[in-house]
C-alpha cells in the first residue's frame, strides 16, 4: 500500500471535506428547516443557531396530524410489497442459482429490463384497471403493482447470495437422504438468511421511496408519506415547515436501514451484480 | 364500461337519461325522516383551499342542528380530481358531497356523475336560492339549464396596491367602485407601474408589480383576466347557442394582451415567471410589490406574511383594494369569476342528508360563520350571497366587500376561461405558450399561432369541431330565469 | 419413486420454481402493454366520457406529435440521461479514488456518503427546491456571494438552467452511489498487477487508464446502464422541482405521460405515447447491450 506525504494528505482531506459538505450539507440544512418556525424559513443571512420549534412536527403528526396515518400506510405498503415478493423471488433465485436453466441469461436480463423500464408507462393502465376491479385506492393495489419492481430486484439480489452458499453442503444433505426441498429448507435458507434479510430490507426501502405508484393508485386514507409531502403544495402556499417535518420523518427509515446494512449497500444498490 | 362504438351523441343521451331518471325519483319524501335520525353520517370531499379550513371550523354547528355526522376529507387539487374520476369510473359511492371546480361541471354533468340539484332547490324554500349572486351561479354552478352545484367560495379578481407608495409618489388613490372608474384604463395601470417600478420606499427598492407566471394553470388564471379585459374570446361562439368551438385565440385583441402581459412581466420580479398563486400573494405581503391584481381571496390573505403562519405581514394597513381597469375609458369589462361549489355524486346513498349539508354550507348563516372564523388570521370572505355582502359585521371585518361584489357582478366565468369539456387540455397548451412567450423562447405571434393550431388539433381530435351535440344558449339571462323559476318567483 | 420420474422432476423443477414469478410478472406487465396497444387506436378521453367512444385509427399517434411537446421532451430526456450519467460516473470515480487512499477516517466518510442515495427522489427534490428558492434560498445567496452569475428568475425558473438544475440534483443524489460501488470495484482489483506495473515504471496516470479503468469496465458498464435508464425515466424530480417548466425547458417523456394521462385524462393519446416510449426504450437498451456486451457476458 502506498504511503502518502503530508502535503498529499492535506490535499486529500481538503477535497474530501468539500465532498462531504456538498453531499451532506443540504440534508443537514433541510433537517434544520423542520425545526424552524415557518416565518423563519427564508431568513438570510442563514441562522445556524435558533430556538428550535417543534410545531411543524406537531401540526403534521399530532394535531391535526394528517400525516400520522400516512406513516402507517407507508409501513403497510412497503412491508406488504416485501413479504409478497419473497416467496416468488426465493423460488426463482434458487432455480437460477442451482440449476442449469436454459436461457438463464435471457431470464436474468428480462428481470433487469423490468427494473429499468419507465414505471409511468405501467401506472396509467393500472389506474384504470384498479378502478375497474374495485381496488382503486386500496393497499393491495399498490402492493401488487409494486411487484413489477420488487420481484425482479429480489431475484437478482437473492441469487447473488445463494450463489455463495457452497454446493457441497447441499450435496452432503442429499447424500444424507434429504430431498431437494428438505435440503433447501435445512441448508439454503439458514445459510442464505442474512441475504434474505438484506434483500427484504432493500425491497422495503425501494418500496418506501416509490412515489409514482402511490401517487396514482392511493386515496387519501391509504396514501404514503412521501406522497403526503407533495400535498403541501397547496393553492394557498408552500408550507415549508410541514414539508420538511414530514420529509425528515420519511427519510429516516431508509437512512437507518442503509446504516444497518453497512457492507451490503454496494451489493443491494447493484442488485447483487457487484459484491462489494 | 364495455359499450364501445357508440357515438358521443348517444353517449350524452345515455348520461342525460341516467341523470334525468335519478332526478325523477323524488328525493324529498324522506327529509323529515333524516332530520329525525341521529345516526346519519355523510362523507365530504373538499380541496385544500382557504375556505376549506373555515368550513371545517364551523361544521360542528351543522351536526348539532341536524344530528348528521360529517366526515370531511381535504385533498390537494390533483388528488381530488384523480379521486373523483376514479370514483366515477367505478360508480363507487365513497362521497356524498364533493367540492367541484367550475371547470369540471360540464364533464360531470354530461357524464351523469353528479346529480342535478333543481328538484331539491325548488322543493326546499329554506335554500333562499334567490339570494345567490346570479353571476356566481352562472359561473360556478349551472350547465345546460340545470343547477348542478351550489357555490361555497366565489372568487373574482381585483387590484391590491400600496397606499404608502402611492402617497410617496404623489399618485391619486385608485377607484374602489366601478362608479368612480369611468376613466380608469389599463393604459393608466401600466403608466402607474412604470412610475413606481424601481422607486425606493423606506430603503426597499420596489417592483412595479408581480405576475403569476408558472405554467400551465397558474399563468392562465392571471393572464386570462387581462386577455378577457382586452376583448379576447376563446371560441367563435360560446356560451351562446349555437356553439362553435373554432378557436379565436389568435386574435388582434389577444396579441395586444400578450404583448402587454410581457410588459407586465418586465415590471415584475424576474423569478415571478415561476410563481404559483400564493407566491405572488406572499411576495406582495413581503412588501416590495407596488400593485398587482389577483383573485379576491388575496384581499385578506395578504394580511399574513404567509398562509397560516399567523404572522401579520408588513403591508397590513398599507394597502387598499381597487376595481380592475378597462381597455378603453368607460368601455366594457369582463372579470374572471372562479371558485368552488358543492355537488352531489349520483351514487350517493345519503342524498337527503347530503342536500341538507350543501344547503347549510352554502347558506347565509354558515357562510357568515365561516367569515368570522379567526384562526391565525381571518380566513374567508369569498361569499356568493347578496345577504353576506350586505352584512354589517362582515363588512367591518372585510372592508373591501363592496369592491369585491362589484367585480363579481362584472364576472363571467364562462367567457374568461370557458368550461368546455376538454378545458384542461386547452389550458395545458395555452399556459405553456404564454409562459414560453414570457421567457422569450418564442415571440407573442408564434405563441398565439401555435396555441391556435394546437387548440384546433385538440378540439378536432375530441370531436368538438364540428360540434355534433345539442348546444344550449348558456347566457346569464337564462341562469337568472332559472334562478327565478326555481325560487318560485 | 422411480428413477425416471425423479430425473424428469429434477429436470423440470427449476422451471416450476421460475414459473410463479415469471407468470406474475408477465401478467402484471402484459396488461398495461396490451391495454395501451388496444386503446392507442381508440378515442378515449375521460373528460369526454367514461369509456372508449370509437375506433380512431392512428389519430392518437398523430396527436402525440401534434399536440404534446414530444420532440423537446425526447431531447431533454436524452440530454438528462447522457449528461447526468457522464457527470455522475466521473465525479463518482474521483471520490472513489479519494476513498481508495485508505487514509484514516475514509471508512466513516464512505458510510456517511451514501445518505443522499437513500432519500426518496421527491424528498431530494423538495430539499433542493428549498435550497434553490430564488428569494431566500441558501444556494443562490451563497453563489451570488462568491460572484457566481445567478439567473434573476432563479435556477429553476430560467430556461437555460432548469434542466441542468434537475440534472444537478440527480447528480447530487446518485454520485455517492457511483463512488461507493466503484470504490468496491477498486478494492477487488488485484494489487499485484498494479505493483508489477509500478516496477515497470508506469506513472499513476497511465496505470489508471490502462489497468484500473479496463478492469472496472464490467462494473462500470452495468452502473451506467442502470443509471442512464433511471435518468431516462425521471419523473419525481421534474414533478417537484419544475413541473417541466419554464415553458417546455425541462419537460421529459415521463412528465408528458403523466400530464396527458393523469391530468388531462386523455387515455387514448397516453396509450399511443406509451408505445412510442416503450419502443424508444427497447431500442436504446438493445443498442447498448449490443455494443457493450457483444464481446463478453456477465
Amino acid at each position: 500500500m502506498r504511503r502518502w506525504g503530508r502535503r498529499d494528505k492535506i490535499a486529500i482531506y481538503a477535497l474530501m471535506a468539500l465532498v462531504m459538505i456538498f453531499f451532506l450539507g443540504p440534508i443537514f440544512w433541510f433537517i434544520l428547516l423542520a425545526f424552524r418556525h415557518p416565518s423563519e424559513a427564508y431568513t438570510l443571512p442563514p441562522q445556524l443557531f435558533f430556538e428550535p420549534y417543534l410545531g411543524n412536527f406537531g401540526d403534521t403528526f399530532v394535531d391535526p396530524g394528517n400525516n400520522a396515518p400516512q406513516l402507517l400506510s407507508s409501513v403497510i405498503v412497503s412491508s406488504g410489497a416485501t413479504l409478497l415478493s419473497l416467496p416468488f423471488a426465493l423460488a426463482a433465485a434458487y432455480a437460477l442459482s442451482r440449476f442449469a436453466v436454459r436461457g438463464k441469461e435471457f431470464i436474468m436480463n428480462w428481470y433487469i429490463s423490468l427494473l429499468i423500464a419507465p414505471p409511468i408507462v405501467f401506472v396509467i393502465p393500472y389506474f384504470i384497471l384498479m378502478s375497474r376491479i374495485g381496488w382503486a385506492g386500496t393497499y393491495q393495489a399498490m402492493i401488487v403493482t409494486l411487484q413489477t419492481l420488487a420481484i425482479p430486484f429480489s431475484v437478482w439480489l437473492l441469487k447473488s447470495f445463494m450463489d455463495e452458499v457452497p454446493l457441497d453442503l447441499e450435496e452432503a444433505a442429499w447424500v444424507d437422504g434429504a430431498g431437494r426441498f428438505a435440503a433447501f429448507i435445512r441448508i439454503i435458507i439458514p445459510l442464505a438468511l442474512p441475504g434474505i434479510i438484506v434483500t427484504s430490507m432493500f425491497t422495503f426501502v425501494f418500496s418506501w421511496n416509490n412515489v409514482i405508484f402511490p401517487l396514482a393508485l392511493s386515496k387519501q386514507s391509504t396514501t404514503t408519506l412521501p406522497v403526503g409531502t407533495i400535498s403541501f403544495f397547496a393553492s394557498t402556499g408552500v408550507y415549508w415547515g410541514h414539508i420538511a417535518a414530514t420529509a425528515v420523518v420519511a427519510m429516516l427509515p431508509p437512512m437507518i436501514i442503509f446504516l444497518l446494512l453497512g457492507r451490503y449497500v454496494v451489493r443491494g444498490l447493484t442488485f447483487g451484480a457487484v459484491k462489494g | 364500461m364495455s359499450k364501445q362504438g357508440i357515438s358521443r351523441r348517444d353517449f350524452l343521451k345515455v348520461g342525460g337519461a341516467a341523470s334525468a331518471a335519478l332526478a325523477g325519483a323524488s328525493p324529498l319524501g324522506s327529509l323529515a325522516r333524516v332530520a329525525a335520525q341521529g345516526d346519519t353520517a355523510i362523507n365530504v370531499l373538499t380541496v385544500g383551499d382557504p375556505w376549506d379550513l373555515a368550513l371545517q371550523s364551523v361544521t360542528d354547528q351543522f351536526t348539532e342542528a341536524t344530528g348528521i355526522t360529517v366526515n370531511i376529507e381535504s385533498l390537494g387539487y390533483t388528488a381530488l380530481q384523480a379521486r373523483l374520476v376514479n370514483a366515477f369510473l367505478t360508480q363507487s359511492a365513497d362521497a356524498d358531497v364533493i367540492a367541484v371546480d367550475q371547470m369540471w361541471i360540464s364533464q360531470y354533468a354530461d357524464n351523469g356523475w353528479i346529480r342535478s340539484l333543481d328538484d331539491f332547490i325548488s322543493m326546499d324554500s329554506d335554500a333562499n336560492f334567490d339570494d345567490f349572486v346570479p353571476e356566481c351561479l352562472y359561473s360556478l354552478s349551472t350547465w345546460r339549464n340545470s343547477v348542478w352545484t351550489l357555490p361555497i367560495a366565489s372568487y373574482a379578481q381585483g387590484i391590491m396596491y400600496r397606499t404608502d407608495l402611492f402617497e410617496a409618489a404623489g399618485i391619486d388613490p385608485l377607484p374602489s367602485s366601478v362608479a368612480d372608474a369611468g376613466m380608469w384604463t389599463w393604459e393608466d395601470y401600466f403608466g402607474i407601474l412604470e412610475q413606481i417600478n424601481g422607486v425606493d420606499l423606506d430603503g426597499t427598492s420596489m417592483y412595479g408589480t408581480t405576475v403569476i407566471g408558472a405554467q400551465p394553470v397558474p399563468v392562465v388564471h392571471m393572464y386570462s383576466q387581462l386577455s378577457a379585459s382586452y376583448g379576447t374570446r376563446w371560441f367563435t361562439q360560446f356560451p351562446e347557442a349555437p356553439w362553435d368551438f373554432t378557436p379565436t385565440i389568435n386574435s388582434d385583441a389577444n396579441l395586444a394582451a400578450l404583448n402587454d402581459w410581457k410588459r407586465l412581466y418586465e415590471l415584475s420580479p424576474p423569478e415571478s415567471i415561476n410563481y404559483l398563486w400564493f407566491d405572488a400573494g406572499t411576495r406582495f405581503s413581503q412588501g416590495d410589490i407596488g400593485m398587482f391584481y389577483h383573485w379576491t381571496p388575496y384581499f385578506y390573505l395578504v394580511n399574513n406574511e404567509g398562509y397560516l403562519t399567523g404572522t401579520p405581514s408588513p403591508v397590513v394597513d398599507k394597502f387598499e383594494t381597487a376595481v380592475l381597469p378597462t381597455l378603453t375609458a368607460g368601455g366594457d369589462q369582463v372579470v374572471s369569476l372562479g371558485g368552488w361549489s358543492l355537488g352531489m355524486p349520483s351514487t350517493s346513498a345519503n342524498q337527503e342528508a347530503a342536500w341538507q349539508f350543501i344547503k347549510w354550507a352554502t347558506g347565509s348563516e354558515a357562510q357568515k360563520a365561516m367569515g368570522e372564523v379567526n384562526v391565525k388570521g381571518y380566513q374567508f370572505a369569498d361569499f356568493s350571497r347578496q345577504s353576506n355582502y350586505d352584512d354589517a359585521d362582515l363588512n367591518a371585518i372585510y372592508p373591501f366587500l363592496g369592491t369585491q361584489l362589484e367585480m363579481m357582478k362584472l364576472g363571467d366565468g364562462k367567457v374568461v376561461r370557458p368550461p368546455a369539456p376538454i378545458y384542461t387540455s386547452l389550458e395545458g397548451v395555452y399556459g405553456l405558450q404564454i409562459n414560453q412567450a414570457m421567457s422569450g423562447q418564442v415571440s407573442s405571434e408564434q405563441a398565439l399561432g401555435t396555441t391556435q393550431t394546437l387548440f384546433e388539433n385538440i378540439l378536432r381530435g375530441n370531436q368538438m369541431i364540428p360540434y355534433g351535440v345539442d348546444s344550449f344558449d348558456d347566457t346569464l339571462e337564462n341562469t337568472k330565469a332559472l334562478q327565478a323559476s326555481l325560487s318560485g318567483m | 419413486m422411480g428413477l425416471a420420474y425423479r430425473y424428469t422432476f429434477q429436470r423440470r423443477l427449476p422451471y416450476l420454481l421460475l414459473a410463479p414469478s415469471v407468470i406474475v410478472l408477465l401478467a402484471l406487465i402484459s396488461y398495461p402493454l396490451a391495454f395501451a396497444l388496444r386503446n392507442s387506436f381508440w378515442f378515449w378521453n375521460l373528460q369526454m366520457g367514461p369509456a372508449p367512444l370509437y375506433y380512431s385509427g392512428l389519430d392518437n399517434y398523430r396527436m402525440v406529435f401534434q399536440v404534446t411537446p414530444f420532440a423537446v421532451a425526447l431531447k431533454n430526456t436524452l440530454l438528462l440521461g447522457f449528461l447526468g450519467t457522464f457527470a455522475q460516473f466521473w465525479f463518482g470515480m474521483g471520490i472513489a479514488l479519494l476513498l481508495h487512499t485508505h487514509l484514516r477516517g475514509m471508512g466513516l466518510m464512505r458510510a456517511a456518503l451514501i445518505m443522499p442515495t437513500t432519500l426518496a427522489p421527491v424528498v431530494a427534490g423538495f430539499l433542493f427546491r428549498y435550497l434553490l428558492e430564488p428569494k431566500g434560498g441558501l444556494l443562490p445567496w451563497l453563489l451570488a456571494g462568491i460572484g457566481f452569475p445567478v439567473p434573476p428568475q432563479g435556477f429553476l425558473g430560467n430556461a437555460n438552467t432548469a434542466l441542468f438544475s434537475i440534472g444537478l440534483v440527480d447528480t447530487w443524489q446518485w454520485t455517492p452511489f457511483f463512488a461507493i460501488v466503484l470504490y468496491a470495484g477498486l478494492l477487488s482489483i488485484n494489487e499485484e498487477i498494479k505493483e508489477a506495473a509500478q516496477v515497470d515504471g508506469a506513472t499513476q496516470w497511465r496505470m489508471f487508464w490502462s489497468i484500473t479503468l479496463p478492469l472496472l469496465r464490467p462494473i462500470a458498464a452495468f452502473l451506467v446502464m442502470i443509471r442512464f435508464m433511471q435518468l431516462f425515466n425521471s419523473f419525481d424530480l421534474v414533478f417537484v422541482l419544475t413541473s417541466g417548466g419554464p415553458g417546455t425547458a425541462s419537460r421529459t417523456l415521463s412528465f408528458n405521460l403523466y400530464r396527458e394521462g393523469l391530468v388531462n385524462y386523455n387515455i387514448g393519446t397516453t396509450a399511443a405515447m406509451t408505445w412510442i416510449v416503450v419502443i424508444i426504450v427497447s431500442v436504446i437498451i438493445n443498442l447498448y447491450l449490443f455494443f457493450i456486451y457483444r464481446k463478453r457476458e456477465w
